[in-house]
């Protein structure tokens, strides 16, 4: 009876061992799991009010722009922004970091009109930014082009695909479809108005589900969806954009103006719409709602030196100066590290100041680092005078994992055993040899444990580092260079709210290094030939 | 008091641990190329006495000897370098312990200590036949020979224990000591270390511990028997075994045989 009491909580116990340790790994899974995503992948939900389907040449025209330009295609607004002066630089467009060059041709040349119209529509006051450039004809626009890393050109395909050499250049498709409705649909009323159209709800109200606009939180009106007049430029655009299921049309006007005219007029109407008309016709676009997603952490981002404080360009001079901090701080740290465990094990005479010695650091091994990078502020960079760099922050985080790594150290040469020494030592060699050529190397794959975990910790020190080290992302020039590093770089990205995606693909790098960096150090341990 | 011959010679040797005796009044003549065994029941001071001779009794606290012990006449606590006295006396202790590196390097690490550094071709083939030669006075080399670069952790117990005899060969010394050498092996290679005392008498003095009295009767010349810390009897093995003239020597053997 007793026995099958004991078997019966044996065995919940284990269940209950078995259960939170199987939770554990899924806790950690999942964290690792959801950083590691986010870095490689973002998905972000924008709010626009153009259509994601994209034309490669809308009404026989291009955008072209250079082969630097990282752009997969473009909207509406924000090509007609860089055409009047909105933007004057591509970082909030691709995040490139050239000085923007609009070029149209002429709009006097029978090529230029179509920009024109592209850009403006109908409308008879074009508002042309100043910083376009106009240029007689294609083959100027191309030149300028290839010499302007920054310039963009509208250019009709047939000159396009003229030109031998396209190479260099890029053709930019454009999204410019969206979805107009009549003023008293947009309208607020009872202080509710439509909500963002998700995907779902686009297809079920152009699908024809939606019969009325309360079903989407709008006004209590009846869904009137219009058709675009066939032949038109609409009409194509609508068929060669592939958008939705085809629309339960309840209107067909027979011309443009006459579905403009409808549009605005007829209360509860929607329907499709280039962005250049509604604009000139004054029609109420609806607002949007689509996920953006995309490969976060590219190679470009990983080669490519960060500008504008890293809103821009990538992180490699980033990774570099990492890479100099760990190798410099390991190389001070490890030495004195290990010198100072040597000693206390083999040499010193244990007694009580040993013990106070003892105490102390394992004292300083719970102290928070902001308190390290205070002390290293005040001594290193200001007594001192190193100044922000890279020897005030490595010299900081020494004297943080140094603690670590004498306490490591020291196990792990208390776990050589005696009869090692002894061995050594009975053949004649001296203290020092043994310790050199005996003790020290059975006892690397601990110092090296010990080595890890220092260097675990420097590589995610920000706090520290933000008072020692400074925070330039330039590569380091010297020791006494500021030099940010990849866990100040996703503090700042965050802080300073660059970039949510940048933060999560540099810390994604940063995790990679570690990782790196461990199986490195295990491969050196197999190599010694020490005891795994 | 000149030399008489004999390697050691110890008078009235008393060693302490702090305050507990564990060695009273030892003496004892060891005589050049032969083997010596240490019987006793445990805790006796055999392991401490085989100590004492080449010092390594230094590295532990609190240990203070009295009496003397000479070495080829020399006083051992003299003036005497523990570093060369450790040279000339080789040690092999009870649990194989070699060092965490490749054979080899096991063997070799005496010399290198000593100062064989192989930098030209020359040096280099002196250190790899020196290695060889000991190795194979170990009776090992064959069983290593092709591993001599691999982990000297992976031998089995016996092959390590041959290679920690062969690591204290490489060093050329005078005197073997042996603390237990046997107690963690198999027969076989009990017999093989055996045998292997037998060659090596004719260059070294040899001195074993051992709790195994068959061993003893079958490899050495002299026994002493120990008893708290009181060397009861030494005489020639024969004699202890089949004459003992104490008592307590007769019960100590006869208690073994059952
Ligand atoms: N390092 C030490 N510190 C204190 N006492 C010790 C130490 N080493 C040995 N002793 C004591 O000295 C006595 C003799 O020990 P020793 O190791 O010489 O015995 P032994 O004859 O070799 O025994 P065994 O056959 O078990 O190896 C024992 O009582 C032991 O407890
Ligand atoms: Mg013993």
């Amino acid at each position: 009876m007793r026995r099958r009491g004991s078997v019966a909580r044996e065995r919940a116990a284990f269940g209950v061992i078995r259960g939170l340790s199987l939770l554990t790994i899924a806790i950690l899974a999942l964290i690792m799991g959801f950083i590691l995503y986010k870095g490689f992948r973002f998905s972000n939900e924008v709010r626009g009010t153009v259509l994601p389907y994209a034309e490669r040449s809308p009404d026989g025209l291009a955008l072209v722009v250079g082969g630097g330009i990282d752009l997969d295609s473009l909207d509406f607004p924000v090509l007609y922004g860089m055409y009047t002066d909105e933007y004057i630089n591509w970082a909030k467009i691709s995040a490139d970091d050239f000085d923007l060059l609009p070029i149209a041709i002429d709009p006097a040349k029978p090529d230029g009109s179509a920009t024109a119209k592209l850009l403006f529509g109908e409308s008879a006051d074009p508002q042309w930014g100043g910083l376009v450039k106009t240029v007689p004809d294609a083959a100027a626009a191309l030149a300028l082009l290839r010499s302007t890393p920054g310039a963009a050109a509208i250019l009709p395909v047939d000159a396009l695909r003229a030109s031998t050499d396209t190479k260099e250049l890029r053709v930019v498709p454009i999204r410019r479809l969206m979805l107009a409705a009549n003023e008293d649909v947009v309208a607020l009323v009872d202080n509710r108005s439509i909500e963002d159209l998700d995907d779902a709800a686009l297809a079920r109200l152009m699908g024809g589900a939606v019969k009325n606009w309360k079903e989407l939180g709008g006004p209590d009106l009846t869904v009137k969806i219009l058709s675009p007049p066939a032949g038109s430029t609409l009409a194509a655009a609508v068929a060669s954009g592939r958008p939705l299921s085809a629309a339960k049309a309840s209107i067909a006007p027979p011309s443009m103006a006459a579905y403009e005219t409808a549009l605005s007029g007829t209360s509860g109407a929607v329907g499709y719409s280039l962005a250049a008309d509604a604009q000139a016709a004054g029609l109420a676009p609806l607002t949007l709602k689509t996920v953006e997603s995309g490969w976060n952490l590219t190679w470009k981002y990983l080669v490519e030196a960060p500008r504008l404080s890293g809103k821009v360009g990538g992180i490699s001079t980033i990774i570099l100066n990492t890479l100099l901090m760990l190798a410099l701080t390991i190389l001070i740290a490890a030495p004195i590290g290990v010198a100072a465990a040597v000693y206390l094990i083999e040499y010193a005479k244990q007694g009580p100041l040993i013990r106070v010695l003892r105490l102390g650091t394992e004292t300083l091994a719970g102290i928070p680092s902001i308190i390290f990078g205070l002390f290293g502020f005040l001594f290193f960079v200001n007594i001192l005078h190193f100044g922000f760099g890279l020897l005030s922050g490595c010299l900081t985080l020494t004297l943080m994992i140094l603690p670590t790594i004498v306490r490591t150290s020291e196990e792990a040469l208390k776990a050589v055993p005696r009869s090692l020494r002894e061995g050594s030592l009975a053949l004649g060699a001296t203290k020092l040899q043994t310790v050199l050529r005996v003790t020290i190397p059975a006892a690397a794959p601990g110092i090296l444990t010990g080595l890890i975990l220092g260097v675990g910790r420097a590589v995610g020190e920000t706090a520290a580092l933000l008072f020692t080290m400074g925070s330039d992302y330039k590569l380091a020039k010297g020791l006494f260079s500021s030099a940010r590093v990849l866990s100040s770089h996703v503090y700042l990205l965050f802080a300073e709210g660059i970039s949510f995606d940048r933060a999560f693909s540099t810390a994604t790098v940063l995790i990679l290094v570690v990782l790196v960096f461990n199986f490195a150090a295990r491969r050196l341990v197999g190599r010694m030939g020490g005891v795994k | 008091m000149e030399s008489t011959g004999a390697k050691f010679d110890v008078t009235k040797l008393d060693l302490w641990y702090g305050q507990t005796q564990a060695l009273n009044q030892v003496s004892m003549k060891i005589e050049a190329n032969s083997i010596t065994a240490l019987i006793g029941p445990s805790g006796c001071g055999k392991s401490t006495f085989l100590r004492v001779l080449d010092r390594m009794n230094d590295l532990i606290d609190g240990v203070r000897v009295e009496g003397t012990v000479l070495y080829d006449g020399a006083d051992i606590f003299g003036s005497a370098d523990v570093i060369d006295l450790r040279k000339r006396i080789g040690m092999v202790f009870q649990k194989p312990n070699p060092f965490p590196m490749s054979v080899f390097d096991n063997v070799a690490y005496g010399p290198r200590v000593h100062g064989l550094h192989a930098r030209t071709a020359a040096e280099k083939r002196h250190l790899s036949e020196l290695v060889e030669k000991s190795l194979v006075n170990a009776a090992l080399f064959d069983e290593v020979k092709d591993r001599l670069h691999k982990s000297a952790l992976g031998l089995s117990g016996g092959q390590q224990q041959r290679l920690c005899i062969a690591r204290v060969l490489a060093v050329e010394p005078d005197v073997l000591l042996m603390d237990e050498p046997t107690s963690a092996l198999d027969p076989i290679s009990t017999a093989k270390i055996e045998a292997l005392l037998d060659e090596l008498k004719v260059r070294y003095t040899i001195v074993i511990v051992t709790h195994n009295m068959q061993q003893a009767g079958r490899v050495s010349d002299s026994t002493g028997f120990f008893l708290h810390g009181e060397l009861v009897e030494y005489a020639p093995t024969k004699e202890i075994f089949f004459n003992p003239r104490d008592k307590r020597t007769e019960n100590y053997i006869s208690g073994r045989f059952g």
